[in-house]
């Protein structure tokens, strides 16, 4: 069983208009252009990973209101194994605006959603009783309002005394928290601020020293999103530069997610090589971005690309 | 033949033996299920709970008078036998011999079990027995529905 961790899920909703402007109003007639999908980081990886053949994948995390009994339909539908909290709050909605003319992108992002401390207390409960069958655990994501941000640093505690790995996405004082219980791999991410353990981060050298940080407060590997490339960590202290070669993005939204399942899906099929992991993770990325879709489809299209990807050591 | 592990919904929405009945009612309020899977520490499949027999211990005589100042008295009673049993664990109101189906099995078993034991829900165990869903009779009848088009 894989575990994906989702604290903080939403329920995404995409309007595709032909031009955004204030003060108009808009009738959308046809079910394309409305698109409603579940969201939130280790839930799309989940779905991802389900989709490269795995029978049993589980999400755990909250889901509020009315809503979630939507939510969970909609996550059922990818035939994931949900394990949620709910909550008394609504849970959040993403709106996304998607214009023709001219072409532009519009979010609203809802951060309202709030959880109480007793569903905290439920969700530690219920993780620590749901992965014991778990290979591996992929947390993700940001965490919901009223939630202490050592919850992820809670959750990775479960998991090193059950000894399941745990593959951390997160950034900010969740992440910087989390690290104290030494998490295998690490992933951080920008939200909001360009910084990673409060260190704003622009050149190519930020980045290499922030994530040497990160190995020394506690991840064992880094996986350091640098622009379109990567800059990976291995735990012996060796830095590489991944990069993919002739291509052209047509969408960065699920790349990412693609990322990490196939990060996964790699060691599964392979054994555990971080190099290689990570050079198939990010054929599997680019996949996406190339071909405007949300969710992996096949091992084919990634084993395609893992030509482009090139990694480079680099001498530091 | 179909599977279970087809028409299930693979939802682990579940109480521990251990949590309270408190906790129980306001979940089984939060997820519109008037029964839930009771699982022990591993996940392991142990029981049901159902709210039937939570408002059966503790109501004292079954509301249905005509007298108002009867169903009044009967419902503050019941608020109070309910405060009295509210901090109590699951493990003392669940039942254990719960009937629960294999993800494998046959759907045609699934008809037999459900019409013979009036259940509502049935809950999905694997091999090891531990909780991975549960099946509706909304999902049964689903099933029979995509049968009589073939």
């Amino acid at each position: 069983m894989i575990t994906t961790v989702t604290l903080n899920p939403s329920i995404d909703r995409e309007y595709f208009i032909n031009e955004h402007k204030p003060m108009k109003d808009h009738y959308i007639y046809d079910s394309e252009n409305l698109q409603i999908s579940p969201g939130g980081k280790g839930l799309i990886a989940a779905i991802n990973i389900k989709n490269l053949g795995y029978s049993d994948v589980q999400n755990i995390g909250f889901i509020g209101g009315k809503q979630g009994l939507f939510f969970e339909k909609m996550v059922q539908d990818h035939n994931i194994t949900t394990n949620y909290v709910y909550t008394s709050d609504e849970m959040r909605n993403n709106i996304k605006i998607i214009a023709k003319n001219p072409p532009s992108n519009t979010m609203y992002n809802d951060y309202t959603y709030s959880v109480s401390k007793r569903s905290v207390r439920e969700l530690k409960k219920r993780f620590k009783r749901s992965i014991r069958k778990s290979d591996y655990i992929l947390i993700a994501g940001s965490i919901p309002a009223e939630v202490d941000f050592n919850i992820y640093q809670e959750l990775i505690n479960i998991c090193n005394k059950l000894n399941k790995d745990v593959y951390l996405k997160a950034s900010g004082e969740a992440l910087n928290l989390a690290l104290k219980v030494k998490p295998k791999f690490v992933a951080p991410y920008f939200k909001h601020t360009h910084k990673i353990l409060d260190f704003k981060v622009e050149k190519k050298d930020d980045y290499i020293t922030v994530g040497k940080k990160l190995q020394k407060k506690g991840a064992e590997y880094v996986i350091m999103p640098f622009h379109t490339n990567r800059l990976l960590f291995d735990k012996d202290g060796s830095i590489y530069m991944l990069s993919p070669k002739d291509y052209c993005i047509k969408n960065l939204l699920g790349a990412g997610d693609a990322y990490d399942a196939s990060f996964f899906d790699y060691i599964f099929q392979n054994g555990f090589d971080f190099i290689k992991a990570n050079r198939y993770a990010a054929a599997a990325a680019l996949s996406i971005a190339e071909n405007e879709l949300v969710f992996l489809e096949s091992r084919q299209q990634i084993e395609k690309n893992i030509g482009n990807i090139i990694i480079e050591k680099l001498e530091v | 033949m179909a599977r279970v592990k087809d028409y299930m919904m693979r939802s682990l929405n579940s109480v521990c033996h251990t949590d309270s009945i408190e906790d129980t009612i306001i979940y089984m309020h939060k997820t519109e299920m008037p029964i839930l899977p009771v699982v022990d520490e591993e996940n392991t499949f142990v029981g049901t709970i159902y709210s039937k027999n939570i408002l059966k211990n503790i109501i004292p005589e079954q509301y249905g008078f005509i007298n108002s100042q009867r169903i009044l008295y009967d419902r503050n009673q019941a608020s109070e036998n309910l405060s009295e049993i509210k901090s109590k664990k699951v493990e003392e109101y669940m039942l254990t011999k719960t009937k629960s189906i294999a993800e494998n099995d046959d759907m045609d078993k699934i008809a037999e079990i459900m019409l013979n034991n009036k259940e509502s829900y049935i809950f999905v165990t694997n091999q090891e027995g531990h909780l991975r869903g549960y099946m509706s009779r909304g999902d049964l009848l689903y099933y029979l529905l995509n049968n009589s088009d073939e």
